[in-house]
């Protein structure tokens, strides 16, 4: 069973995740804040991390660095929650070793499926080349503009 | 001449016999022989013409038992007998003449023996009652030179008398002879002692005083005088300028130059003449003045020789005067003559050397001068120094520059008596004396301003009382006369071509100095006005020199850096701000932005920058401007955070409205009623609170536009405040506790009872959160007199000081508790609407804060009248 974890400090947005993911089939832990999810993401060891941006305290991106220099955690793949519409504000989750991003607001139904898909994809060892499309997508959109 | 004195001694050794080895033939028979010998023998010894001649006739007439003798000097040129002594007869006889061809002397002369008479002729009254006389002539190498006479009033004298006379006579001839040649030989040492001196004078290198002086001791010694004078001639009299004991009155009565009563004296000289004066007292070529002036200072006679005045040509005088009458005789005046010629030689020799001593002293001044001159730095300073300096130069009183102004000469500095009342004084630049020096760009020099009246008319210092003029041009590093150098002397003087020199070379000194000092003045007062702009201006400037090193931080640069100019003179800009200010390359790029750090802050420059080169094209130097654009981009980094917040915050709630609506719509999963319900209230109130986010960013729009409207009425504050303490109560979840203090009685403001309570919430909101670790929140309401204050205190991380004025603008927001630049929540409008709502109310809204310890808020609303 997938397990995925939530840090996000708004209680109504885990609420959504955590209700259409196990409409999945998928195991869904949560977590308020940076520092929780930290220890939540070492102890449960998640097959995915949904990780928000902007919040109190610790936010995303130190969230997702240290995850990203444990062992525990660093191979996790996480996929960032931001309602920061800036491209740059997504680069910089990608740069930091983020595999995917999901902006607010989302269709949840949606986030199932991206979660297995990339699962699935970084099982078969495109990682890199995960990120790599999704950085190309963010150029090209940002060329557009 | 001295071959002629060895000649004079020569004869004068021949000529003189002892007496005792001379005696004459036939007189050794007589009796007296021995008394006579004896008397001769005495008369031999005595050297001293004046003591000889009365010795002679006592002896005779005692030898003879003779009641009268005299001696008359024989002039054959002339035939005339001169009375020179007497015995027996009136002393009134001496120098009494006679023509010799009526006398009896003429008998004896003629018969070449005495002569023995017993009816005397009577040639002068004084010798009427003789009864007897011989006469006889005295004889020499040369004829008769004179004649001895004796007589008796009472009987006859013998033929025996007769030969004892002419034997007397023989031997008186050559004691007189001896005497004479040795007076004649004193005189002759005298007058080579004279010449010696001169000669002396004359070897060695004197000062024109000492020169004068030592002319005026040879000229005593060498006529035998008793003191004299040296005269030359200086602006048109003669000035006594040399002397040798000289007695006070004739010092006194020369001292401003020689009298009208001696006019004799200034012709002679005029006329390159010898002038003797036996007898001053009746010489009436002189004024009775001066006569009288001459008895007084026991001047008998006066012998003036002239002498040449090597510089001018001009006449002067060596006077020398005799205490006694004295017969000047052709070789006085031959001396005098000689006097003269040596006189002009040791003058020329001595003004020559007082020319070049006066050159080298001009020359060690004007050194000294200009080096002063040199390192002068105001314009004043100089004019001044240059007054205080040239009449020392000159040994002169006075001094003046004056200063072309338009076609006036203006008379800037002065130095010396009655100088100060000319200070100003404008004179044109065409007018006499300095207008000329102005045209003629050449010196004037007047010897003597009283020649002319017009001289002092056209200068008022002139009119002090100054005698002599020296103007120089001041002529300026373009060729241009700018001004008169003019100096002034009491006395009237004649100014030597190398005082002039020197003046004139002390006026290029001034006029260098000058203007030196002007283009200081200019530069420095340039440099000034830089400075001021510099300091004055807002923008920072920085200049660096070749090496790099800063040479100029302006104020500015001072308060935009936060490092003082003393910090940062003499250190390379990254040295002191810890990065460089060049732009890359060796060109200007135009504006560039630049951080530096600026007291554990980023400081945002705008800056500017100018490279200057030296003539090979190398980068000498750079100069740096900038301006702070800190605050700029403060506001446009609060604007980009304020949109990327307000996306946040809207996005947030549209995320689980635009959620939990798909959600409830799947059709795959039947959630219960009890999810269904909390997804619904999610719904409802995130998009109750997407509604205060827009209300919110409404009441900023109003607020900006001044469209805010509020419904003021009388309000009970007391329900309001607790409806908000209420519902952010939590129960201590967060740590927070709330305290409340309210008034027992209600408690009326003129409000908005909407816009009270919107204020209320956000400021405890702000409470708690920023006062993440909890602690007693204080919300409180009281009565002032006229007005309503509330207050809400927390014990949170508080405001720093340099925050406290920023807290209420747009879009501020403080770092939120936690650490992290993205941490940062709200939109940073809640104090903002705050303080715009409490003035719309009326009210004002202030902080009081310490960093650590909290911050306590407070606003004040016009407090309700009672009963309303």
């Amino acid at each position: 069973m997938t397990r995925v974890l939530v840090i996000d400090d708004e209680a109504p947005i885990r609420l959504l995740c955590r209700v259409n993911l196990e409409a999945e089939g998928m195991e869904v832990l949560e977590a308020p804040d940076g520092p929780k999810g930290l220890e939540q993401a070492r102890a449960a060891e998640p097959d995915v991390i949904l990780l928000d941006v902007m919040m109190p305290g610790l936010d995303g991106w130190q969230v997702a660095e240290q995850l990203l220099e444990d062992d525990k955690t660093s191979s996790i793949p996480i996929v960032f929650l931001t309602a920061r519409a800036e491209f740059r504000d997504r680069a910089r989750g990608l740069d930091l070793g983020g595999i995917d991003y999901v902006t607010k607001p989302f269709n949840p139904l949606e986030l199932a499926p991206l979660v297995e898909d990339m699962l699935k994809r970084v099982g078969r060892g495109e990682r890199d080349e995960l990120r790599g499309e999704k950085l190309a997508e963010l150029r090209a959109l940002m060329r557009d503009e | 001449m001295t071959r002629f004195f060895q000649g004079a001694i020569e004869a004068f050794r021949r000529r003189r016999v002892p007496a005792a080895t001379a005696t004459p033939p036939g007189l050794a028979a007589r009796p007296e022989q021995t008394a006579l010998l004896r008397a001769i023998e005495t008369l031999g010894s005595e050297l001293d013409l004046d003591r000889v001649l009365p010795q002679l006739v006592d002896q005779l007439a005692e030898l003879l038992r003779a009641d009268t003798a005299d001696y008359y000097v024989y002039e054959p040129s002339r035939r005339t007998l001169r009375c020179t002594v007497v015995h027996g007869l009136p002393g009134e006889l001496v120098g009494f003449e006679v023509d010799a061809g009526t006398t009896l002397a003429s008998e004896a002369i003629a018969a070449g023996r005495p002569v023995v008479t017993t009816s005397p002729p009577v040639p002068h009254p004084a010798y009427g009652s003789l009864a007897g006389a011989i006469v006889a002539p005295l004889v020499g190498a040369e004829g008769a030179s004179g004649v001895l006479g004796v007589g008796r009033r009472q009987g006859e004298f013998t033929a025996e008398d007769a030969d004892f006379l002419g034997a007397f006579a023989s031997l008186a001839e050559l004691a007189i002879r001896n005497a004479e040649t040795f007076a004649e030989r004193s005189r002759q040492e005298r007058v080579q002692r004279g010449f010696y001196r001169i000669a002396s004078v004359l070897g060695q290198p004197l000062s024109l005083a000492a020169t004068l002086d030592a002319i005026a001791q040879a000229a005593t010694e060498a006529l035998g005088g008793s003191s004299a004078a040296v005269l030359m001639p200086r602006a048109g009299v003669l000035e006594l300028v040399g002397s040798h004991e000289l007695p006070d009155d004739l010092t006194g009565a020369l001292a401003n130059g020689l009298p009208d009563s001696a006019k004799a004296l200034a012709a002679a000289a005029a006329a390159r003449r010898i002038l003797a004066a036996s007898s001053v007292a009746d010489d009436d070529r002189f004024d009775p003045e001066w006569r009288a002036l001459a008895a007084r200072a026991g001047a008998a006679s006066l012998l003036a020789a002239p002498v040449e005045s090597p510089r001018q040509g001009t006449g002067g005088l060596v006077l020398v005067f005799f205490d006694e009458p004295r017969e000047l005789t052709d070789d006085d005046l031959e001396l005098a003559i000689h006097l003269a010629d040596a006189t002009g030689g040791a003058l020329e020799r001595s003004e020559l050397f007082e020319a070049e001593r006066t050159s080298r002293a001009l020359a060690q001044q004007l050194a000294r001068t200009g080096s002063l001159l040199a390192t002068e730095l105001d314009p004043a300073a100089v004019l001044d120094e240059v007054v205080q300096q040239a009449p020392a130069l000159l040994g002169a009183e006075a001094c003046t520059i004056r200063l072309l102004a338009g076609d006036e000469l203006v008379v800037q500095s002065g130095a010396g008596p009655g100088t100060d009342g000319a200070l100003a004084a404008r004179s044109p630049s065409t007018g006499r004396l300095l207008g000329d020096i102005v045209q003629s760009r050449a010196p004037i020099a007047i010897d003597d301003v009283a020649v002319d009246n017009r001289y002092a008319a056209a200068d008022p210092v002139l009119a002090e009382g100054y005698r002599a003029f020296l103007g120089v041009p001041l002529i300026g590093p373009e060729r241009t006369v700018h001004g008169v150098l003019a100096v002034y002397s009491q006395q009237p003087r004649a100014w030597l071509p190398e005082e002039i020199e020197a003046l004139s070379a002390l006026a290029t000194n001034t006029s260098a100095a000058l203007s030196n000092a002007e283009l200081y003045q200019s530069v420095a007062l340039e440099k000034e006005r830089s400075f001021a702009i510099l300091a004055n201006i807002a923008d920072g400037i920085v200049a660096v020199d070749r090496q790099g090193h800063v040479v100029l931080w302006n104020a500015a640069a001072e308060l935009i850096t936060g490092i003082p100019q003393a910090d940062a003179l003499g250190r390379t800009p990254l040295q002191v701000l810890g990065r460089t200010l060049e732009s890359d390359g060796d060109s200007p790029t135009g504006d560039r932005l630049l951080a530096i750090q600026r007291g554990g802050e980023d400081a945002w420059l705008s800056i500017t920058e100018a490279i200057m080169r030296d003539p090979a094209g190398i980068v000498s130097g750079r100069i740096f401007a900038f301006r702070d654009i800190s605050a700029d981009r403060f506001v446009e980094q609060m604007k980009s955070d304020f949109v990327s917040t307000v996306s946040h915050e809207l996005r947030t709630p549209l995320t689980s409205i635009y959620g939990f609506a798909e959600t409830l719509l799947r059709q795959d999963v039947q959630f219960g009623d009890e999810e269904r319900e909390t997804f619904l209230r999610y719904i409802a109130s995130e998009a109750e609170r997407l509604t205060g986010i827009v209300d919110a960013l409404l009441n900023v729009a109003r607020l900006d536009t001044g469209d805010l409207h509020v419904n003021i009425s009388p309000v009970d504050v007391r329900p309001v405040v607790s409806e908000v303490v209420s519902s952010a109560d939590d129960g201590g979840a967060n740590g927070h506790r709330f305290v409340v203090e309210l008034p027992t009685e209600p408690l009326r403001a003129q409000a908005d009872p909407d816009k009270l309570r919107q204020i209320v919430a956000q400021l405890v909101d702000n409470a708690v959160k920023y006062s993440p670790g909890g602690g007693t929140v204080t919300i409180a309401a009281r009565r002032k007199s006229e007005t309503v204050e509330f207050s809400v205190a927390d014990e949170g991380m508080g405001i720093p000081q340099a925050e406290q004025q920023r807290i209420f603008r747009k879009f501020y927001r403080a770092d939120s508790p936690t650490d992290g630049e993205e941490s940062r929540s709200g939109t940073g409008l809640g104090l903002f609407i705050a303080q715009g709502l409490v003035t719309a109310m009326g009210g004002r809204i202030w902080v009081e804060s310490a960093e650590g310890r909290g911050s306590s808020f407070a606003f004040e609303l016009p407090a309700a009248r009672a009963r309303l």
